[in-house]
């Protein structure tokens, strides 16, 4: 109280004593022009004569000892005086109707129209008070028309918190009877800074603040008037702090609860005047809107600057969050994500069953569409009686400039022309008593849950389309009538949630929603299937959904305005016209044909958040901050919808550069959009890599901070959260089981036409890259088997086993790899060999019969196929491919080339041969062979000293070591055919069935036999140390090239210990030297895994 | 000088070998887990689905690394080129080892079709096997070795000189092997097999 400055109190005293004091005193109830004009050149010093005077206790000074002693004394007069003439007008009868100023303290400041006098008559009339001098503890509201721009930008100081109002104020106050809001009433030059409507800040509530907000919480009920009053008012307090102090953030902060702690009276005084003028303002409002949802908008204190400082997103620090948790788009976009974590089994679990079952009834099929009336209006107005009738809107706000834009409004608003979208200005001016009320989420919410539980009651296939409409198939409903459905579901639904809601009838979506159309409001309309044609007739086409105004001009243009006039244009026309989609949907559509199913949900393909409201940013830390509020949203909801992003674009909305403030207030105005794209590897929903993409992301843009009107983070190639688990393993073989072997039949035919190799090759990649990443491994039996089939139809011959100097011999093939691999390659391996063949064949088209094995060389239609055999039972391929020599000679001709081809066609050496063609070659055949093979050989040995594998064991064939690998068929197969031991006759068997060309592919045969083998047995013992110089002989062959080959046999024989104990004792003497030979030239043991019994 | 090498089967060889031990080495390294699988993007090599750096200096080292060996392998000097993950104390907990056999004396055309056939066995071999593998510690690292028939004389090529002895430290006992994949083709033959401590194997505490 005693705070006031010396040099302030020093000034007004100086600027007082010019003035007359005799008129002040001369000051009565009479209004004298004079006293006006005094006042008016006094402002300033009023009220520094005031804040003296309350700094001055002294009360009854009669001889003024000094000023502030005069003015208490002057202003206890005027008090008396205005007392007087109050109950004097009171008491004169019927006049004073109605005390609705009560509470409230208006000092007039300059010239106003009507005059101070005037109005100080009306507070007379209408139990309001009047003061001549200003003070902050008794007037509540300072009346003015203009301010002087010292004053403006000094607004704290001058007006002490206090709202500034114009004096239409008091005018339609008395005019309306009751208390108005004042904050329409502010003052212009005010309200372009601080704005009426809410700011941003406004609707979020920072939890930071201490007792003085408390006051505050009074004061701004729920209710959506009177949280304007108190709100804005606080803005204008906040404003003037931060004119005062102009700075930002926490200081500010500060400073209000400062100013507030100040100036306890004050607050409490508005707060008291803000709750009478609620109250008598719209009691209902306030009182439900109490009871309901207290917590609804109940914003403490507003930090807010004027716009053209204030950085919506600077001043919140939590603004991306409380931006989404305002925004009814936000509701809309992920209402549904909340749908399906409600309905999760309903949503889903028809979608299955629907696919098929509707596709054949289409004719029969029975939709309705059922959609909310007005909904966002009418869940806010069912629990206010008076205004239903009345036009009625919702919006962010309410404030007189009228810059927000109207969501919804209702049918009365509606009839007056307001539309969704529009501004409140626009709208106010078509319709003047509208009613402008704020969201409720949550009551939106709990309606939507009500209207689908009411739906899914009814029905088991409904298709959500939003919070508030939806699709429900009756066909199978088993109430027969769907009007009386439609009916009764409407009837539940107003019982339910206290709201209207619409339903077309009809045969497909399209019909149903038009249906609805038509049946709104509160009606429900059935389009029965003859009467289509005529009901889509004389349709306007813009009620055609997906016909907006691009399209409906266009349509214009060509003199369309009806669908009848539409149903006369072909197909063909329209798709050229409009493209081809576009095309065929109006084609439909104005058939009134509509394909789609009830309850297919469309996966999202994108999701993200967009902020392009109150975006206003000072600098990069500013957007720093930002982006990673928008990255932590985007995250959240791709959590939400439990899916993962791999491509992240953002957005950017620039301010143009001759682009002004938005006609909306701390909207986006007109603005470049830009964006950038950045796509990753790993799908992600980490909120941290999403800043950091985001981040890198935003430092392509190179914009100014201070353009960015806007932002959005979004994103796509989503995949589930959970494949992408799978897919860490990398690409483990799980991943490739995923799929299924739906690519057989392609295969099928890509195996079987083999035309030319690289047609076939070409054929095989695009294959490949078709089922890239999800060919399936399961043996697939099927493209093998087809080719097969038609070999041996011709051939049940021995194929011939023969090892090729390019490709891998059959005996190198690892057998569980070919096992495994995907058709695809199998049929690979087939053409690569078949490629060959053809090859060759070309080049030798003298061709004569074979004996023993058919080429099925029908080039006219597939080439050949390359011959093939299949008999494992376990499936194990085997693509005996016939081997070229490198100058592209072919072996296998040997056999019959013995008599009648050319020298050329023979093998360069025996290894070359196929082993067991040749066996099955007639004998005589067989000599002429071996006649002719050793002049080849020596040249082969000149030329290709240092062959390996294969042609090693020609080297030595004289040595007696591995003489038993030596010949075609190897010398032991007919030793072992000829044994006694069981075992041993069926190890040769299996090798002249000739699948088997490798031990490791023999022995694994050998598995699936039972062996039944005495011990103690005649030649048991023969029998072990021949497998053992079998086995021996065979690693020593391959342990240099092919150490896979030996560890697999080795593990194979490890295998057979357990089916018999011959292979333990052969195991046991084997093992010992091939770890010997491992470690001799690979330096280390072979592992030999344990063996599971 | 790289024509002239290319003419030759055994040049032509090399260029394929070191092209593809370059994606199975990359293909281990992804296998193995040592960077996220985020520092890997998916090609296509010889048809088959690979792993690609994408970080370049990762990419670098590698494609340097065998590139230096190049004229090594075309004169036949190389005998395995191994890949070793390393754990804390530099002892070797995983060796990858490509064994390598080029026929020099072979002089006939290489077909290339059915050199690919044969490595791209490996490639597809090798994402499977990752259960034969031994899992790796946080804090390892990996590199790659050559190991000659016969050191090399010095100067002969610039990528070469990139190459330096190795001071690795080895196991005291011999090792496991584990052959993941053997292929021959003339005039290559090529081996990949794992080699792990063995069980004798003194352990570092």
């Amino acid at each position: 109280m005693g705070s006031n400055s010396d040099s302030k109190s020093r000034r007004s005293f100086n600027s007082i004593l010019p003035n007359p004091c005799s008129s002040n005193h001369s000051t009565d109830g009479n209004k004298s022009s004079k006293k006006r004009k005094t006042t008016q050149k006094t402002l300033g010093m009023a009220w520094g004569a005031n804040s003296r005077s309350s700094s001055d206790s002294l009360f009854c000074n009669s001889p003024f000892s000094d000023f502030g002693s005069y003015m208490a004394v002057k202003n206890q007069k005027l008090h008396q005086q205005f007392n007087a003439a109050a109950s004097s007008s009171s008491n004169s009868g019927p006049s004073c109707a109605n005390p609705i100023f009560t509470g409230v303290s208006i000092f007039v400041d300059g010239y106003t129209v009507p005059s101070n006098q005037e109005l100080r008559s009306y507070m007379l009339k209408y139990g309001g008070r009047f003061e001549n001098y200003f003070s902050r503890h008794l007037v509540t509201h300072i009346i003015c028309s203009n301010l002087p721009d010292s004053k403006i930008k000094n607004l704290r100081g001058f007006s002490g918190g206090l709202p500034v109002v114009k004096p239409a104020w008091v005018l339609d106050s008395v005019a309306a009877n009751k208390l108005l809001s004042w904050v329409p009433y502010q003052l212009d030059q005010l309200a372009v800074g601080s704005d009426n409507q809410p700011k941003l800040a406004a609707f979020f509530t920072p939890k930071n603040s201490g007792g003085s907000e408390i006051v505050y919480q009074c004061v701004d009920g729920p209710s959506f008037p009177k949280l304007n009053s108190g709100q804005s008012k606080d803005c204008a307090a906040v404003e003037q702090t931060g004119n005062c102090t102009a700075e930002p953030g926490d200081l500010l902060q500060i400073s209000i609860n400062k100013v507030m702690a100040d100036e306890p009276a004050s607050s409490i005084e508005s707060s008291c005047e803000g709750n009478s003028g609620k109250l008598s303002d719209c009691p209902p409002l306030d009182g439900q809107a109490t009871d309901e949802s207290g917590s609804c908008h109940a914003s403490t204190s507003r930090i807010s600057l004027p716009s053209k400082r204030c950085h919506s997103t600077l001043t919140d620090p939590n603004f991306v969050e409380n931006y989404f948790r305002n925004s009814r788009l936000h509701f809309i976009g992920t209402w549904r994500t909340r749908y399906r974590k409600r309905f999760p089994s309903l949503s889903r679990g028809f979608n299955c069953r629907n696919s098929h079952l509707n596709t054949d009834r289409v004719n029969k099929t029975a939709i309705i569409h059922i959609d909310m009336d007005c909904f966002f209006v009418s869940v806010i107005i069912r629990k206010h009686p008076e205004l239903l009738g009345k036009p009625v809107a919702v919006c962010h706000s309410d404030n007189p400039r009228g810059t927000s834009e109207i969501s919804s409004a209702n049918y009365p608003a509606r009839d007056h022309g307001v539309k969704a979208g529009m501004f409140v200005k626009e709208a106010k001016l078509r319709c003047p008593q509208l009613v402008i009320v704020p969201y409720d989420f949550e009551a939106y919410e709990k309606v939507a849950d009500q209207f689908y539980d009411i739906l899914h009651k009814h029905c088991s296939k409904v298709q959500a389309v939003s919070c508030d409409e939806a699709f429900l198939d009756i066909s199978e409903s088993e109430e027969g009538d769907p009007q009386l459905l439609a009916s009764t579901i409407r009837k539940e639904i107003f019982e339910a949630t206290g709201c209207t809601a619409s339903a077309g009838i009809a045969g497909n979506m399209l019909l149903a929603c038009l249906a609805t159309k038509t049946a709104k409001p509160d009606g429900q309309f059935q389009i029965h299937p003859e009467k289509v044609e005529s009901y889509l007739c004389t349709l306007p086409v813009k009620m055609l959904p997906g016909i907006g105004h691009v399209l409906e001009a266009k349509l214009k243009e060509k003199k369309i305005k009806t669908c009848g006039q539409l149903q006369l244009i072909t197909k063909e026309s329209l798709q050229k016209d409009f493209g081809k989609k576009t095309g065929e949907m109006l084609w439909n559509y104005s058939r009134g044909i509509d394909n789609r199913l009830v309850g297919v949900i469309q996966e999202s393909k994108s999701i993200g958040a967009e902020v392009n409201w109150g975006v206003r940013f000072m600098n990069s830390d500013d957007t720093q901050h930002f982006l990673m509020k928008l990255c932590k949203e985007v995250s959240l909801r791709l959590q939400g919808c439990g899916v993962q992003g791999r491509s992240f674009t953002l957005k950017i909305k620039k301010k143009r550069s001759d682009a002004g403030e938005p006609v909306k207030y701390m909207g986006c105005g007109d603005c470049q959009n830009l964006s950038h794209t950045i796509t990753i590897p790993m799908a992600t929903d980490d909120a941290d890599v999403l800043h950091r993409l985001a981040t890198q992301l935003f430092a392509h843009f190179h914009v100014d901070v201070e353009d960015i009107r806007g932002m959005g983070l979004q994103a796509s190639k989503l995949e589930g959260a959970d494949d992408n688990k799978i897919g860490c393993k990398g690409n483990s073989i799980l991943s490739w089981l995923v799929s299924g072997s739906a690519k057989v039949n392609a295969n099928n035919e890509i195996g079987l036409s083999n035309t030319s190799k690289p047609c076939n090759l070409d054929a095989l990649s695009d294959n490949q890259r078709l089922s890239h990443g999800k060919v399936s491994w399961q043996p697939h039996s099927n493209i093998t088997g087809s080719s097969i089939r038609t070999d041996s139809s011709l051939s049940h011959s021995e194929t011939g086993v023969s090892k090729n100097a390019n490709l891998p011999c059959l005996p190198d093939l690892d057998m569980t790899v070919i096992d495994a691999l995907p058709p695809e390659v199998v049929s690979e391996i087939n053409q690569m060999y078949g490629g060959m063949l053809y090859e060759f064949i070309s080049e030798n088209k003298s061709k004569t019969e074979r004996t023993e094995m058919v080429f099925t060389a029908t080039s006219k239609d597939a080439g050949f196929t390359v011959q093939e055999t299949e008999r494992s039972p376990a499936h194990i391929v085997q693509s005996n491919k016939l081997r070229t020599n490198e100058h592209g000679d072919e072996a296998n001709v040997v056999h019959d080339a013995a008599s009648s081809c050319p020298r050329n066609l023979m093998p360069s050496s025996l290894s070359q041969v196929d082993c067991l063609v040749l066996q099955q070659l007639p004998d005589e055949l067989k000599k002429d062979i071996i006649k002719l093979l050793p002049q080849h050989r020596e040249a082969e040995f000149v030329r290709d000293v240092s062959a390996t594998g294969i042609d090693k064991q020609i080297d030595s064939e004289a040595s007696t070591s591995n003489k038993l690998w030596i010949g075609s068929p190897p010398m032991w197969v007919e030793k072992f055919r000829i044994s006694t031991c069981k075992v041993l006759n069926r190890c040769a068997m299996i090798y002249e069935s000739g699948s088997c060309s490798c031990l490791s592919s023999l022995l694994q045969r050998l598995m699936s036999r039972t062996l039944i083998t005495i011990e103690g047995a005649d030649g048991y013992n023969v029998a072990v140390s021949w497998l053992c110089d079998l086995i021996k002989q065979y690693i020593d062959l391959k342990i240099a090239t092919n150490i896979e080959e030996v560890s697999c046999c080795i593990c194979l024989l490890k295998r057979l210990t357990l089916k018999s104990n011959i292979f333990l004792e052969v195991y046991n003497i084997i093992l010992p030297h091939v770890q010997a030979s491992v470690g001799e030239k690979y330096g280390g043991t072979l592992c030999i895994p344990f063996v599971s019994t | 000088m790289d024509r002239k090498d290319n003419s030759t089967p055994q040049g032509e060889i090399a260029r394929i070998l070191v092209e593809f031990m370059e994606v199975a080495i990359t293909s281990i390294v992804f296998l193995k887990g040592i960077y996220p699988n985020g520092a890997f993007e998916r090609r296509r090599y010889m048809n088959v689905v690979v792993h690609k750096a994408k970080h370049p200096q990762l990419n670098e080292y590698i494609h340097s690394a065998l590139e230096g060996l190049l004229p090594f392998i075309n004169k036949g000097l190389v005998d395995r080129v191994v890949v070793i993950f390393f754990g804390d104390d530099d002892v070797p907990i995983e060796r990858f080892i490509f064994k390598l056999s080029v026929n020099q004396s072979y002089n006939s055309k290489v077909e290339q079709a059915d050199l690919e056939f044969s490595l791209r066995s490996f490639l597809i071999k090798l994402p499977v096997s990752e259960p034969l593998t031994k899992p790796l510690p946080r804090n390892c690292r990996w590199e790659i070795t050559a190991y000659f028939h016969a050191l090399p004389e010095a100067g002969t090529s610039k990528d070469a000189e990139m190459w330096i002895p190795t001071d690795a430290k080895q196991w005291l006992q011999p090792p496991l092997i584990v052959p993941i994949k053997s292929m021959t083709s003339e005039p290559l033959g090529l081996q990949l097999y794992l080699e792990h401590p063995s069980h004798t194997e003194p352990k570092k505490t």
